[in-house]
């Protein structure tokens, strides 16, 4: 615009600024005179340079703002009315403000305080008031919400000696340390409640004493040592390792493979108590310092079912074998009498008894099966009669496996005559079987079975296999004597065996006197 | 030549939108370091625009003795200084803030009084 062209309006607005401008300059002057003002700004050719106005007292303020704002930890000074006087820029990063946002500001809107403990503010007031210093922990709360664990160092700032003139704290964020100390913590609580609660001894031992530094409560009760008599012992002290000799070698192979594991070590604990222990030690660093943790398994037990088990495993093959055999036999001698469709009904019939037989052993686990129990699974298809008109009665015995099956087969054939010809085959018959001990030239096992009130009895046209089956085969089963009486009266059969070979040791009986059952 | 001419008519106008309760604060204030001068500056400063403008108001503190580049285009020739950027017009006041008065009468803050005593200004 062309100067000559300025409306007066113009010209009193740049007149009014004018004016602004110089009393602006004479205020300038006047805050210097005043010394209301610390610094002067002077344009150079190296760009503004900043003149303070109170000599070393400045410089070595702007010395101690310089170091305060290089180091880590969050500074904060703070006035008598609680407003924040400095902020480095630390500070601001702790806090998430933006620059300088902190100054002038309450102290509260930059962060809140927890105190962990209910007495932690009356106690540092108290140690600002009296000491001047507090150093302690709490938790300081954004604005953003987020918790800070916090370690403050605050120190009284004084104008003079009586004269307080506000608080500078040096606040260190701990909340990682924290946090990595409460997982230290959980994971120690954790691990001890299981080495606490192991059901394997456990023992932590030295490898430069070879002496035991811990141990865990089921090593206590494994060995009846109590704790503190453990600590301090070697292995071989302990009855882990046989002799001194051996607990060093184990020492030696750990150092140079740090892992070492023996299975069935014999282990005799304090009251003389044998075991058979399984023991895998490793050697592992714990915080720069070698230790050997020892893990010692009771395998008493599993070493007792695994020898059972293989025991059984043979007893069963030779079982299978003998039945296989058997049932050979069986086929063999049914097919001898009858027509082909007779021979399937009998075969069937007979191979049916066995399998009752077999069928209490393998639920017994071939540990013998009760007598009682195997007459009445042999007599299943007389079941209502049993207790009316057939008579058991003996005390509870077990048969050895071999009796069983011999015995079993007897009842069996003894059970279908009857059925089919004998006291079972009217209204009125009666079959009173019973067992007893007896002694001859050694303690015996007598059995019988009597029949009364059947049809006349007359002797069998010929010997079949049920013959042999009464007879013969249940002598060789248990190595005794089989006699079978055709009376008219009513057939009769008895078995005599030595007590050895036909009940299970230590299962002659399992309660005195007789158990009258049927 | 200063960066904010404004003619004085546009001044009083804007002056008496400042007055209003709407108007949006930009301040800036420059200091040195932790002086007492600029430690006084910015609790006073703080104070008044707590008291005065709560929640429409935006303070920057410029540090100058840590970085003296941050004077330059602001023709600052003393610290503590304060300028006022918004509303419009400029301002600047220079000292320890503790004049409350006539820091509220440059703000625009007390406008009955403030054609007959303006502010200190540049």
């Amino acid at each position: 615009m062309h100067e000559g062209a300025r409306t007066e309006p113009m010209l009193l607005a740049e007149n009014a600024e004018l004016r602004a401008q110089l009393e602006g300059a004479e205020e300038t002057l006047r805050a210097i005179r005043n010394v209301e003002v610390d610094a002067l700004i002077v344009e150079s050719a190296t760009g503004p340079r900043v003149y303070t106005l109170h000599g070393v007292d400045s410089a070595s303020n702007r010395f101690r703002g310089e170091i305060l704002a290089q180091v880590s930890d969050a500074v904060i000074a703070i006035d008598g009315h609680q407003r924040v006087t400095y902020a480095n820029a630390a500070a601001e990063r702790q806090y998430g403000l933006s620059p300088s946002w902190a100054l002038g500001h309450l102290l509260s809107n930059v962060y809140e305080t927890r105190w962990l403990r209910p007495g932690d503010e009356s106690a540092a007031e108290t140690a600002l008031r009296e000491r001047g210093e507090w150093r302690g922990e709490n938790v300081h709360l954004r604005q953003d919400g987020r918790e800070l664990h916090v370690e403050s160092s605050m120190t009284v700032l004084r104008e003079t000696v009586d004269q307080r003139a506000g608080v500078l704290a040096v606040i260190r964020d701990i909340s990682d340390r924290k946090r990595a100390e409460d997982k230290v913590r959980v994971s120690e609580i954790r691990y001890r409640r299981l080495f606490e609660a192991a059901q394997d001894g456990v023992l932590l031992l030295d490898p430069d004493t070879c002496k035991i530094t811990d141990a865990n409560p089921f090593m206590t009760k494994l060995l009846s040592y109590p704790h503190e008599e453990l600590v301090g012992k070697e292995l071989y002290e302990i009855g882990l390792m046989k002799d001194e000799g051996a607990s060093l070698e184990m020492f030696r192979k750990l150092k140079s493979e740090h892992h070492v594991r023996y299975e069935d070590l014999p282990l005799k604990s304090q009251g003389g108590r044998h075991q058979e222990v399984e023991v895998v030690a490793n050697l592992y660093d714990e915080n720069g310092r070698a230790v050997i943790q020892c893990n010692i398994r009771d395998i008493t037990e599993r070493k007792r079912v695994e020898e059972h088990n293989k025991l059984l495993m043979a007893e069963i093959n030779h079982r299978s074998m003998n039945l296989l055999a058997v049932v050979q036999a069986v086929a063999h001698q049914t097919a001898r009498t009858g027509d082909p469709a007779t021979f399937v009904a009998r075969l069937f019939d007979r191979i049916d008894g066995l399998a009752a037989s077999q069928d209490l052993l393998i639920k017994n686990q071939w540990e013998g099966v009760d007598l009682a129990d195997l007459v009445e699974a042999q007599l299943a298809h007389f079941e209502d009669l049993i207790g009316a008109r057939v008579m058991l009665d003996g005390p509870p015995v077990r048969l050895t496996p071999a009796a069983a099956q011999g015995i079993g087969m007897a009842l069996h054939e003894l059970a279908t005559n009857a059925g089919k010809y004998g006291a079972l085959s009217n209204d009125d018959g009666r079959v009173h079987i019973s067992w007893q001990f007896g002694t001859a030239n050694e303690p015996v096992f007598l059995m019988s079975w009597l029949e009364e009130g059947g049809p006349t009895v007359a002797l069998p046209m010929r010997k079949g296999f049920g013959q042999m089956v009464i007879g013969r085969m249940v002598e060789a089963a248990v190595d005794g004597t089989a006699e079978v009486d055709y009376r008219e009266s009513g057939f009769s059969w008895r078995l005599s065996s030595p007590l050895a070979g036909t009940l299970q040791k230590g299962r002659l009986a399992s309660s005195p006197g007789n158990d009258a059952r049927g | 030549m200063p960066t904010n001419i404004i003619g004085a008519g546009e001044c009083e106008a804007m002056g008496a939108a400042a007055a209003s309760a709407n108007a949006r604060y930009v301040l800036r204030l420059y200091i040195t370091g932790t002086t007492s001068q600029s430690t006084r500056a910015i609790l006073n400063i703080r104070k008044i625009c707590e008291e005065h403008l709560e929640g429409r108001y935006e303070l920057e503190v410029v540090d100058i003795s840590q970085h003296p580049t941050l004077a330059i285009g602001e023709q600052i020739i003393a610290a503590p200084t304060l300028i006022k950027k918004l509303p419009l017009p400029l301002r600047r006041f220079i000292g320890d803030m503790s004049q409350t008065e006539r820091i509220l009468l440059g703000l625009d803050l007390r406008t009955a009084v403030a054609k007959a005593s303006p502010a200190r200004n540049s």
